[in-house]
């Protein structure tokens, strides 16, 4: 325990997002209660949790659409609970990605910069086109894309603004197979190449675990676990986490298996039964 | 909400349009209201008691009821049948256009034409009277005629209504019931009626309220038959006009409107919504596409019995006497400075109306369906949208008779165009508010994180977005401003006089010609404005199918 208690302390020195006590009610109903979290700088973090459990709500307050009732939000130790949106630097993907139809593809991509023409050379944006694969879709509109590239063009427009942290919401729901595990990996790419700190908004137990580097898992406003995803897959600190989070992938995992090859499946059919 | 947006644009709007309509709404009604229970006796109900004293005025009550609610009637089962007809039949498409086309058009002619319109078709010596053979079947002064107007008036929004909810409903309803073993009465039942319940009891209440205070009609084919409008008018601006006794008849006129309106918003929470629309494919059924489709046809062809006067009469020399081809008529008009005046105030004032209303609708909607306001603010929006819904344009007019006789805005263009503003607020406001309402709601917090201002926003997304609407807005406004009359005969002076309230003077000297002439340009312009609108809507909505989640 103790190392564990050192090595938090030496983290408060490095650059880091904290949430300290986050408390949230609408309407006398309590939607967050008593969120503490430490990202650290350059990290992937997965806020997982079934709809209607607050994650959506955090993220908000995280970004400042949202105030929060009580607690803190610190970036850099710096207090950021009263700071507007706009003046945190921090940026978002929203679900539907929020692309805005009337401009194409690369009107999307270039839109901040026409207000903050500094901070992102010509340079940084082709590179960023490049690293997202969007050469060949710049000029079209945007239903002419599709879902993926949707999500792309969003991520690069976002990515333009330079975000000291990165908020994705639900960015994997609304695509399909392949293309699921593609963005993954630009999500992955994209946090290494510019060591960005990213928190993601998940419902969905296998993306969070294969995303992050760490996962806090949520349940009716209230922390569950936080933790690497092998601690949440090895020592499941609560029922909740153990029925809801590990049974799914579980079943998950026997479903394939037993896909794959009959004796490992039925195996795995009988330990889990 | 510390960190939320401030927004002081829309607080800002926000003002300017309870400043609008307090002066020009709230303001004049509570004079008008408080002028009819003012009497030359001081103040109480002794104008009201005079009124219902007043011989005939119980007759002309009930005369309005009777005509308003025969016809709201039978316009809801006509356009039924054409809405039936477009929707769930395999007519031919280019047969359907033609339908629609019809219900539409009536839209785009003031009522004080349909109803001269009626008597150059009925009448004695009118075109399908002599079609017929020289025989009227009925008299068109009157009932008769009153009713037919108000069809004809009504039929466009009527079918708009259930035309609109057809498109609505899920047709794989019609399968599910067939499936469950429903004979075809009954699956009709159960597939279209029901589900279009409330949608035909709206239709009523709402063409009963438009037909009640409607004046261009009962003007002209009214005959010896009073109606309350006509009472209304000859109180205020009769041989002897009576400001109190003409109070006291708006409120009763705005009484029965206002509560027809506020049961008509109450019945649409009530409304189906289907979520998903799937279309299916119609079974061919011959029987059920002739009965409809030859159903469709009759009323189509009585609206283009009555409409082809307004095409024939100006281009022949004397109907019915001398029925050769000319252009004398049109050039009359053209070399005629005042009427030609009269044209361009009318262009000038539909103009103005369009873009300053379009302008009011869009500061509202944005208000109301874009912005963090407080519920009060959003509430204010909805509450004026509401009322200005439910005062009948002759009440208006009447209010702003009273009250701004004798100041500088008196007989001005601004006032006739504040006037219309506010009196045709309610629908473009919705229409606004549905398209803002269906944007994705990310689109300002996105821009704002990236250094947008909210001004920012609504000029380089939400407006470019929104402009298909904003042009159905304003066709809206440009038309209805062309073809109204009740509200801004009260207000017009000789400098300002629009077309609508030209014919009304015309007629006082039988130049019926002229009447038609006019009535054929207002058509014309509106024709011409609704196809420009047309074409920048279908080119946008073209390119703006909102993001579809696919892959």
């Amino acid at each position: 325990m103790e190392d564990i208690y050192l090595k938090h302390k030496e983290k408060e020195m490095n650059e880091m997002l904290q949430l300290k006590g986050i408390k949230k009610s609408y309407g006398g109903k309590i939607v967050l209660d008593g969120i503490d979290m430490d990202i650290e700088n350059g990290e992937i973090v997965s806020i997982l949790g079934p709809s209607g459990c607050g994650k959506t709500t955090l993220l908000n307050i995280i970004l400042g659409i949202t105030g929060c009732d009580e607690g803190k939000v610190l970036f850099n130790g710096e207090d950021m609970t009263g700071v507007p949106m706009e003046d945190r630097g921090f940026n978002i993907v929203f679900q539907d990605y929020g692309l805005f139809p009337n401009l194409t593809a690369r009107g999307n991509i270039v839109y901040g910069l026409k207000n903050r023409p500094e901070i992102t050379t010509v340079e940084e944006v082709e590179e960023l086109i490049r690293l997202l694969d969007l050469e060949d879709h710049l000029d079209k509109r945007i239903d002419q894309l599709s879902g993926g590239q949707k999500q792309r063009v969003a991520l690069a427009r976002t990515l333009v603004m330079k975000p000291k942290v990165l908020l994705l919401d639900e960015p994997l729901s609304a695509l399909d197979g392949v293309i699921k595990e593609s963005i993954k990996e630009r999500i992955k790419t994209i946090a290494k190449r510019y060591d960005l700190t990213t928190v993601i908004v998940t419902h969905d137990p296998e993306e969070a675990l294969t995303l992050s580097n760490r996962v806090m898992i949520i349940e009716n406003g209230k922390i569950s676990q936080y933790g690497r995803p092998e601690e949440i897959i090895t020592t499941p600190q609560n029922e909740f986490v153990r029925k809801f989070i590990l049974h799914q992938l579980e079943i998950k995992r026997n479903n394939i298996l037993t896909l794959f090859g009959g004796d490992n499946g039925a195996r795995l059919a009988v330990r889990e039964g | 909400m510390d960190a939320g947006r401030k927004e002081k644009e829309i607080k800002l709007i926000l003002a300017a349009v309870v400043v609008l309509f307090g002066v020009f709404l709230v303001w004049p009604m509570i004079m008008i209201a408080i002028q009819s229970f003012t009497s030359d006796s001081g103040v109480g109900t002794e104008g009201y008691k005079t009124i219902f004293a007043m011989k005939g005025f119980g007759t002309s009550i009930k005369n309005s009821l009777i005509t308003s609610g025969l016809s709201a009637v039978i316009t809801s089962a006509l356009a039924f049948v054409m809405a039936y007809t477009v929707s769930y039949t395999g007519v031919p498409g280019s047969y359907k256009k033609f339908i629609k086309t019809i219900a539409f058009v009536p839209m785009f002619l003031p009522t004080i034409t349909y109803g001269f319109a009626i008597i150059y078709a009925f009448g004695r010596q009118g075109l399908i009277t002599r079609l017929l053979g020289g025989r009227q079947f009925f008299d068109i002064y009157g009932y008769p005629g009153l009713i037919l107007g108000y069809i004809i008036y009504t039929l466009p929004i009527s079918f708009v209504l259930i035309y609109n909810t057809m498109g609505y409903i899920d047709r794989r309803y019609m399968v599910v019931s067939k499936i469950l073993g429903d004979d075809a009465l009954r699956s009709f039942s159960t597939a279209v009626l029901r589900p279009l319940t409330g949608t035909f009891a709206a239709s009523v209440i709402q063409c009963f309220a438009l037909s009640f205070t409607d004046y261009g009609i009962p003007n002209a084919v009214g005959g010896r038959t009073d109606v309350i409008a006509t009472v209304l008018y000859n109180q205020m601006l009769g041989a002897l006009p009576d400001f109190n006794t003409g109070s006291v008849v708006a409120i009763v006129m705005l009484l029965p409107s206002a509560a027809s309106i506020i049961l008509l918003t109450y019945i649409e929470r009530f409304n189906i919504r289907y979520k998903t629309v799937s279309e299916i494919e119609l079974r061919r059924n011959y029987f059920r596409d002739i009965s409809w489709g030859i159903g469709a046809g009759i009323i189509a062809l009585f609206v283009i019995g009555i409409m082809a006067t307004v095409f024939i009469v100006p281009f022949v020399k004397s109907w019915p006497y001398e029925t050769s081809f000319t252009l004398d008529h049109f050039r009359k008009v053209f070399s005629d400075s005042e009427l030609s005046g009269v044209y361009r105030n009318s262009i000038y004032t539909a103009t103005l109306t369009s873009i300053f209303g379009t302008l009011v609708v869009y500061g509202s909607a944005l208000a109301s369906s874009r912005s963090n306001l407080g519920k009060t603010g959003k509430k204010t929006i909805e509450s004026i949208s509401l009322v200005t819904n439910t005062i009948p344009g002759m009440v208006l007019g009447i209010a702003y008779m009273l009250l701004f006789s004798g100041t500088p805005l008196q007989n001005t263009f601004t006032l006739i165009i504040v006037c219309n503003i506010i009196h045709f607020f309610s629908t473009p406001y919705l229409m606004m508010k549905n398209s803002l309402d269906k944007m994705d709601s990310s689109w300002e917090d996105t821009a704002r994180l990236m250094g947008d201002n909210w001004l920012k926003t609504v000029v380089r997304i939400v407006t470019p977005n929104a402009l298909p609407t904003l042009a159905e807005v304003f066709s809206y406004y440009f038309i209805n401003a062309m073809v109204t009359i009740s509200a801004v005969i009260f207000i017009v002076g000789s400098e300002t006089m629009v077309l609508t309230t030209k014919i009304k003077e015309l007629e006082h000297y039988q130049q019926f010609d002229d009447i038609f002439v006019l009535s054929l340009l207002i058509l014309l312009t509106n024709l011409a404005v609704k196809c420009i609108v047309h074409i920048i809507t279908i080119r946008k909505k073209g390119r703006l199918k909102t993001n579809e989640k696919e892959n």
